[in-house]
């Protein structure tokens, strides 16, 4: 029968298409039936969400000890690929998948406390001697949603200069004070004949914190750091004259000083681009710190703070990632005996130093470890608060996500010459005036 | 058969009988492939942001109005019909090749083999970030094998120029999709009796005779429906264009399909995400209905 086989093909073509779509566009959640009510020990299960090999492996040892000492509990550590580990943690929470303890980051803590899928941990901060010693940056970022603890950094994330003392000193050059200076010396130091340049510029996924940032630091003390894409006096601070500066600074670091190349980059590429002596300078997070230490020789580099506005105003962000608890949990208790154990000052300090985090404990500030050497920067930012002025993350608008895409794609847009900077800050300018209406 | 008068069943016993036997397959794909597709199409129609899932709700073609009006829209259709195209017709030439070489014995035909199909066995995701690298500006191998070839004289940014970027994210595309023609047309040319070629032989048929006249009008059934297969594989295949240019720069490699994760990710939109979905869906009925029947839809493979 030529029509039915014809119909055949056809439905099942079209079946194929709509489920390869299908498969495209949702997650397969794909879970094991919940363990509850099993006798014992007690199974939770944990996922992470910012996952490397070498943390996965430290966070195994973590977990080994805890299951050491408390032999009624087996944890199973789900450790997604890092690019998408976010939506897999979202997507097991809105279908609430048999999780326990999760990764809650700065950037998602809002989207999760608003669809109620974290657990409030007051009922057991509030028993729990460690929290009393979690050092101000942590508890602000713990209790950053509704003033509750949603959860407990395990680590604080501040970025700085990284750089190469030994081209620097090759062209007579300080590290940089100032967002001028970075663009004097990345133009100095730019050889294209000996692929060598300036700067790992971050063109690709997550530069929006680059671009803002550098904008509140030309906005200087006109920022507010409470609501840091505002102004004190409650415009944007895309809507100046000084935000144009910024960014037209931000585009010519990369026009002299970037690789052509690192328009694209994100993370791994603007830290391999510094390791493999492509990029003289780098701004990144403390745990870049090991990794470079282990690729690049003593005496080659080193860190600075990161540089400042014309007035002398630097903006830092501070970022924070911890341990939360799924709000559906059959075994809170069990739950936040790993919360706990993870975020003891011992296991803290332990995970921080084998990362390259700040601690979040107030105990560990008196280390020598962050006292001296790479580290030195933070404790020196932190201490000069009339320079170094942390603001709020604006991580808590609900426009945040999709605000991270449109200034990536409209910043390489101004640098292929399709869109003029004054046509992009009115369009920055008109989004955030709208996310102000819209409310958190 | 049945002429006494009484009424014919609805169903007959082993109709019903076979429908039951039938459950436990019809069931998971109910259930995993139709009800997400429904629930896809009602989400194109809804309010639905992963941030805030407490205020769901209709929205009419609020979505679908979105999309459309998306400056970037001509590029991202433009894009998928290149990457389509480009990646089909060349993926399936070389895979062609590579099977007319593979489908006759000789020794280490195994290893080579094994070698070609190896890619089919990768992560998407994964070739994305070898290619990535590959094609970098400044470290990867492309531009290192291109100078010291003395074919170019500066580095190419293949990935941070817009007028190189489409056509990288292709040639990594080609590359992963050649195993599937190489393996599907390979079997299909092992199927062909040996008598043909025979037969061809004493008719004194020369080699590109006998790839018309018997190869390819065998294999024709097994072309036909591998083509139909991969143009909606390729059509919804965002892996690799997402780990190596997250659809930039500038938006300049961005097609339905990653569009619509770039909207999931970034925005946690499930509604826009939708629209795009369906849109998508719309696109492909088409282009199915409009292939089956072009070629016929009885030569489509043996079913």
């Amino acid at each position: 029968m030529r029509i039915g086989k014809k119909w055949f093909a056809s439905t099942l073509l079209l079946v194929t298409a709509l489920s390869s779509l299908t498969a495209c566009g949702s997650g397969t959640s794909s879970e094991g039936a919940a363990g509850s009510g099993s006798t014992e020990p007690v199974k939770i299960r944990m996922i992470e969400s910012l996952t490397s090999p070498a943390r996965t492996e430290v966070l195994k040892q973590m977990v080994s000890k805890f299951e050491e000492a408390n032999p009624g509990i087996d944890v199973e550590l789900i450790s997604p690929p890092l690019d998408s580990a976010d939506t897999k943690i979202a997507q097991m929470l809105s279908s609430k998948a048999d999780i326990d303890v999760l990764e809650v980051r700065d950037s998602t803590v809002k989207q999760f406390v608003t669809n109620n899928w974290i657990a409030d941990l007051s009922p057991y901060t509030s028993k729990w001697s460690g929290y009393g010693t979690l050092n101000a940056s942590a508890q602000m970022s713990a209790n950053y949603i509704e003033n509750k603890p949603y959860y407990i950094p395990y680590g604080l994330y501040e970025k700085i200069l990284f750089y190469r003392t030994d081209w620097f000193k090759e062209k007579g050059l300080e590290a940089p004070k100032t967002w001028e200076e970075l663009y004097a010396a990345a133009k100095a130091i730019t050889d294209p004949s000996k692929n060598r340049y300036g700067y790992s510029f971050r063109g690709g996924k997550g530069a929006d914190s680059y671009i803002v940032d550098m904008i509140r630091d030309y906005n200087g003390t006109n920022t507010n750091p409470e609501d840091a894409m505002f102004l004190k006096n409650g415009n944007t601070i895309f809507s100046t004259p000084e935000a144009k500066q910024a960014l037209e600074n931000h585009l010519n670091i990369y026009k002299d000083g970037s690789p052509k190349d690192s328009v694209n980059w994100g993370f791994a590429e603007m830290v391999e681009g510094f390791e493999a002596g492509v990029t003289g300078m780098l701004i990144q997070d403390p745990d870049v710190i090991d990794v470079v230490k282990q690729k690049m020789g003593e005496g080659t580099w080193s860190t600075a703070a990161i540089p400042a506005g014309p007035s002398g105003v630097t903006h830092y962000k501070v970022g924070a990632a911890g341990w939360g608890m799924a709000a559906h949990s059959e075994h809170k208790d069990e739950a936040w005996k790993l919360i706990e154990f993870l975020s003891s000052p011992e296991q803290n300090e332990f995970f921080t130093q084998k990362i390259g985090l700040i601690p979040v404990h107030t105990t560990a500030s008196e280390n020598e470890f962050y006292k001296t050497g790479y580290y030195k920067p933070y404790m020196d930012m932190n201490a000069d608060a009339a320079h170094y002025i942390p603001v709020k993350p604006e991580t808590d608008y609900k426009g945040f996500g999709e605000w991270r895409s449109i200034i990536q794609q409209d910043t390489q847009a101004i640098i292929f010459g399709r869109l003029s900077v004054d046509d992009a800050l009115k369009k920055w300018d008109a989004y955030w005036l709208d996310q102000k209406k819209q409310g958190k | 058969m049945n002429n006494t008068g009484v009424r014919k069943p609805r169903l007959s016993r082993t109709a019903a009988f076979i429908l039951f036997c039938l459950l436990p397959a019809l069931i998971p794909v109910l259930v995993l492939t139709y009800f997400p597709i429904l629930k896809g199409i009602v989400m194109a129609f809804q309010n639905y942001s992963l941030f805030n899932l407490n205020d769901i709700r209709f929205i009419g073609f609020d979505n679908f109005r979105t999309v459309l009006q998306d400056p970037n829209l001509p590029t991202i259709l433009k894009n998928t019909g290149l990457w389509v195209f480009i990646s089909l017709i060349l993926q399936f030439a070389i895979g062609f090749l590579l099977s007319l070489l593979l489908y006759r014995k000789f020794p280490g035909r195994g290893v080579y083999q094994g070698l070609i199909y190896y890619s089919w066995a990768m992560s998407g995701f994964l070739i994305g970030i070898i290619w990535r690298w590959m094609f970098n500006g400044q470290i990867g191998v492309i531009n290192d094998l291109l100078l010291k070839a003395g074919l170019i004289s500066e580095r190419i940014g293949f990935l941070s120029d817009p007028k190189w970027a489409m056509f990288s994210v292709i040639v990594a595309n080609i590359w992963y999709g050649v195993a599937f023609f190489a393996i599907m047309l390979t079997a299909a040319m092992q199927s062909i009796p040996e008598e043909l070629f025979e037969a061809a032989d004493m008719d004194g048929a020369n080699g590109l005779q006998k790839m018309l006249h018997v190869i390819i009008p065998y294999i024709l059934p097994t072309i036909i429906t591998t083509t139909a297969l991969r143009v909606i594989w390729i059509f919804n295949f965002p892996d690799i264009i997402y780990a190596m240019t997250n659809g930039g720069p500038a938006n300049s490699t961005h097609i339905l399909s990653t569009f619509m994760l770039d909207k999931i990710v970034f925005g946690g939109d499930y509604g826009l995400a939708g629209a795009v979905g369906v849109i998508s869906i719309v696109l492909l009925l088409l282009y199915t209905l409009f292939y089956l029947f072009a070629t016929k839809a009885s030569k489509a493979g043996d079913f």
